[in-house]
């Protein structure tokens, strides 16, 4: 499965409401956009209107957090259709999803939601993203997740399943940075051995967020700078995997465009250190 | 190990019902005590998501009763009617509905017709660009035909009624509002709720012009819409308000 849409590489920020005027008055030299697919499962009106601008202007990425790719009973195909049709209308660069389930009989909790990881789930979660491969006609990254709680009789990491689930479906994977370290922390495992399970070539686009501390826990909020171990493992990846797409991911409490600009710059000085092609 | 559809059904439980958590013991790591905790924050995501969608789609009412209170609205909201889509925009349509039941807001009694009021506003942000028109196209409508037009309107276009000054209300809490907060309680109201391009527009809308509206909104012809009109308000002018929806451009075609 060949993605139709032109590959990017370099640095980019995710592009919230509030930044829409400023990015379009600035342009600032960025190599892609990236947008929640959801927010504009819309017929039309501003908000498909002002991603249309920001389309024309850069590559966008579609990152979408409603499929619940890993509910057990059913894969929603009336939200895949609405991700198809948005994916028609802007051919985006990238199209990612996470590794998790968020709907059960019919209620949705709007949340990203952790999945055992045994083989079982492996095979549900290949067959959706056969799934929606052939519904989108291209190739999907899945992201690896950050989780609060994990499951007793998992069968191998997190990392050792999205390698095999690319492995099986040809998929991509999008590797979130934080959230290693938010469970690395949470869970209690070295990140850095999680990163050698995984295959260089596989992964599409790396994420980088900020998230808060609450007692014995790591939170994933999107909602602060990008912290020094998790900038040391970017670059780890980096070193491991060679130069990839990378995003800064803010949702919360979104400071001035600024300050995303200058955490951009800070990946791609350290990405410019790497070859975009993985060192033996 | 049980099957994942019944893991992710006790989870879904535990989410609901903390008193129902301890069963997820049997599947997740930890003590008790660690994932009590570590669930209430998914908990926690859980309402603030229902609650982010309902304040996008409900601006005014949560700035007519506060934050706090508006979290509390929206808590008790999602815990009565969750959520069934991962599309978060077409959560909320029943707000109205909930508020007009709720027994903690019954003291504002407009609440319900502002929020039928901001769901049809949300539902025009979101809908279909209007395609143009030109009204010279109607010239070749025999005038034995004019009563069978079946007039196509813009995408998003509604009318809300009330007992209550709604678009007043509306209007004093829009971001941009400069004037006057007065508010005439006694005033009933309609709204007409159209875009306006890519902006939506809302305006305080005629008795006998919502009448017609309404009934052409719901597939009556020109006549039988103009018909019902005239004879709940006898000053109903069809003309005046035809002028004024092509200047609009809130007619997007016609069907005989």
């Amino acid at each position: 499965m060949t993605a139709v849409a032109t590959p990017v590489s370099g640095t980019g920020i995710g592009l919230r409401q509030p930044h829409y005027r400023e990015v379009f008055e600035r342009l600032p030299a960025l190599a892609f956009l990236e947008v929640h697919s959801e927010n504009f499962f819309l017929d039309g009106g501003a908000s498909l209107h002002a991603l249309e601008r920001a389309r024309a202007a850069y590559p966008i990425s579609l990152h979408g957090v409603g499929l619940s790719l890993g509910s057990a009973d059913r894969l929603a195909d009336d939200h895949l259709a609405k991700l198809k049709r948005l994916v028609e209308r802007v051919e985006p660069a990238l199209v990612s999803e996470h590794l998790c389930w968020g709907a059960i009989g019919g209620s949705h909790f709007n949340d990203l939601l952790p999945l055992p990881h045994t083989g079982a789930t492996l095979a549900l979660l290949a067959d959706r993203i056969d799934r929606v491969q052939s519904a989108l006609k291209r190739r999907i990254l899945v992201e690896n997740l950050s989780a609060y709680v994990e499951f007793r009789d998992s069968e191998m990491t997190e990392t050792a399943f999205l390698a095999e689930l690319a492995r099986r479906t040809g998929c991509g994977l999008l590797l979130d940075i934080n959230n290693l370290y938010v469970n690395a922390i949470n869970f209690g495992f070295d990140p850095v051995a999680r990163l050698a399970e995984l295959q260089g070539d596989a992964i599409g686009q790396i994420h980088l967020a900020g998230h808060a501390v609450v007692d014995d826990c790591l939170i994933d909020t999107h909602g602060s700078l990008v912290c020094d171990p998790v900038w040391l493992l970017y670059e780890e990846a980096c070193r491991r995997f060679g130069a990839k797409p990378t995003l800064i991911e803010w949702d919360t409490d979104l400071p001035a465009l600024d300050v995303l600009l200058s955490q951009a710059a800070q990946a791609s000085v350290i990405a410019s250190r790497f070859d975009e092609v993985a060192h033996a | 190990m049980p099957e994942l559809l019944d893991i992710q059904a006790g989870f879904a439980a535990a989410l609901r019902d903390r008193d129902r958590t301890p069963a997820t013991q049997a599947w997740l790591s930890g003590d008790g005590a660690l994932i009590d905790r570590r669930m209430a924050i998914y908990r926690a995501n859980m309402v603030a998501s229902a609650e982010k969608a309902l304040v996008a789609a409900y601006p005014v009412i949560s700035q007519v009763v506060g934050d706090e209170f508006f979290h509390g609205l929206a808590r008790e909201y999602q815990r009565r009617t969750p959520s069934t889509s991962g599309d978060l925009s077409t959560f909320g349509e029943s707000f109205g509905q909930f508020l007009a039941k709720f027994e903690h807001t019954q003291s504002l009694p407009y609440l319900p017709d502002l929020a039928r009021l901001e769901w049809a506003a949300h539902r025009a942000y979101g809908a279909a660009d209007a395609t143009d028109f030109d009204a010279a196209a109607l010239a070749v409508v025999d005038d034995e035909q004019q009563a069978a037009i079946r007039f196509q309107w813009s995408p998003g276009l509604a009318v809300v009624g009330s007992r209550y000054p709604i678009v007043r209300i509306w209007t004093i809490h829009q971001p941009g509002h400069a004037g006057e907060f007065s508010v005439d309680w006694d005033r009933a109201e309609i709204a007409l709720v159209a875009r306006d391009g890519l902006a939506v527009s809302i305006a305080d809308c005629g008795a006998g012009d919502a009448a017609f509206l309404e009934a052409s909104l719901d597939g009556a012809p020109l006549g039988d819409a103009a018909a019902t009109a005239l004879q709940l308000h006898p000053d109903f002018d069809l003309g005046a308000l035809l002028g004024r929806a092509f200047a609009a451009r809130l007619v997007c075609g016609f069907t005989l």
